[in-house]
């Protein structure tokens, strides 16, 4: 009889219904598989894909699951284009969604150069060959770039300290011509850019991104659950 | 006497003297000039104003975001059964997620900045100075052949292995340099050239040494991926065949 009691008690606990789950955890848990789905399909796919983590301060570049490169996100800023301090898109819906065909903006040009052969020499007649540049030298990095998706979102790069070795006026008239793109996009019928992600990067990472991007990437921004 | 005089004949006509109307223009006084300025200054304050109010506002991108709503059941016990369901597929998509990634040693090829990258998950366990394609487009006149010397983007495996490797040499390898082709396929093999080792991937191309060590890190080769000999050891050690190696 001392032993039933509490036997009874434990079967009684354990048939207890348990508290129904909130909507909130269930809708988290729906959220969650809907990104989980949409990781799979860029892991299928033949596309490179960026992994945006702003809570873990991540930024990965994958292909078929694979991790190829990780870059350290410091901070994420979200703009949005505004007149006159009217804002002319909302925030919504950017997290958790594929986007599409990203591109640099400056792009990064591929020196393609075409080399005529040279007419048959004798044997053992050495052909000079120039030494071609090194990454950091064929591909400088604009002080603010660009990578632009289709369907309105961008994500922003500004790596820091890149425009230090200029002088003031050249700063100043980078500054210029950086408002004055951003205010005829702003302005524009329809912008180009709904939405803008500000990535801070260390100038390393900034730089590396940019001239590593495989054209066409996809991207995927993680919320943060 | 007073009398009206008439004119006499040396008398000049009396002439209507012209009204003049005197204007006098006057300086615009202070007060108006204060008006205007301040006129100017508002404008210039609005336009100002609204040009530093137009562009893109940045703000920082909230921590947490609310996931969208979904239809939940009323009763407790349906509710169960959606969690479990949900819970299930949540299992379900992460494994299957997993079992995508590359698992053990796999090979990262950055071939816009040269390097290499031998990775253990999601560690690297050692980067590289490579040489990849330089983007040349070579022609030939007399043929009007031409080849492009870019390493393919994508993913490939270590289809075979090679320790002191020959190579064959390809047409464009006699044609860059200006020489006939060889009649005799014995002629195109050459010893030396691909270093210690050599791991091949798909379509002729290969993780190879390289006698030009001094060029490592710029983008020379035609398509294949260049390593010092030090690397091309380790390399040589971690990547068995079929080692997966991903180029982009």
């Amino acid at each position: 009889m001392g032993l039933l009691l509490p036997a009874l008690a434990l079967l009684a606990a354990s048939t207890a219904p348990a508290v129904a789950p909130t909507a909130d955890e269930l809708a988290r848990l729906s959220f969650q598989n809907d990104l989980l789905g949409k990781q799979l399909v860029l892991a299928k796919g033949k596309e490179f894909y960026l992994l945006l983590d702003p809570q873990g301060g991540t930024l990965k570049l994958m292909y078929r699951a694979a991790l190829l490169q990780q870059y350290t996100v410091n901070g994420l800023e979200v703009g949005v284009p505004r007149v006159a301090f009217k804002t002319r898109s909302d925030l919504e819906a950017w997290r958790g969604r594929v986007w599409e065909n990203g591109a640099l903006d400056p792009p990064r040009e591929l020196d393609r150069v075409e080399v005529q052969a040279p007419p048959p020499t004798a044997a053992g007649t050495e052909i000079e060959v120039p030494v071609p540049p090194t990454p950091e030298e064929k591909y400088p990095v604009p002080h603010r770039y660009h990578v632009r998706f289709a369907g309105g979102l961008s994500i922003e790069i500004r790596p820091p300290g890149s425009d230090v070795a200029q002088g003031f006026w050249a700063r100043l008239r980078g500054s210029w011509s950086s408002w004055w793109a951003d205010a005829t996009a702003a302005m524009s019928s329809a912008p180009t850019d709904t939405v803008r992600l500000h990535l801070v990067m260390s100038k390393q990472d900034a730089e590396s991104l940019y001239r590593a991007l495989p054209p066409g990437t996809k991207l995927l921004v993680l919320p943060a659950l | 006497m007073i009398g009206t005089r008439y004119p006499l004949a040396g008398d000049e006509p009396a002439r209507r003297r012209p009204r003049t109307v005197s204007v006098v223009v006057r300086p615009p006084g202070r007060r108006f000039r204060v008006v205007v300025l301040l006129v100017v200054a508002a404008l210039a304050a609005l336009t100002f104003a609204a040009a530093k109010g137009t562009g893109y506002a940045f703000t920082p991108a909230p921590s947490v975001g609310a996931p969208p709503p979904i239809e939940v059941p009323g009763n407790a016990a349906a509710a169960h059964k959606l969690q479990a369901k949900l819970q299930t597929q949540n299992k379900q998509l992460a494994a299957a997620l997993a079992k995508l990634a590359p698992t053990g040693t796999y090979i990262v090829v950055d071939q816009t900045q040269n390097r290499l990258y031998v990775m253990n998950g999601p560690e690297i366990k050692r980067t590289a100075v490579c040489s990849a394609g330089s983007g040349l487009v070579l022609m030939d006149s007399g043929s009007s052949r031409k080849w492009v010397f870019d390493t393919p983007r994508g993913v490939f495996k270590v289809r075979n292995r090679i320790s002191n490797p020959i190579w064959k040499k390809p047409d464009w390898a006699f044609v860059e340099e200006g020489k006939t082709l060889p009649k005799d396929p014995a002629d195109r093999f050459e010893s030396g050239t691909l270093g210690k080792y050599a791991l091949y991937l798909e379509d002729g191309y290969m993780i190879h040494g390289t006698l030009y060590t001094r060029l490592l890190g710029r983008s020379v080769t035609h398509g294949c991926i260049r390593l010092g000999p030090d690397d091309l050891q380790a390399v040589w050690d971690a990547a068995p065949i079929g080692t997966p190696v991903f180029i982009f």
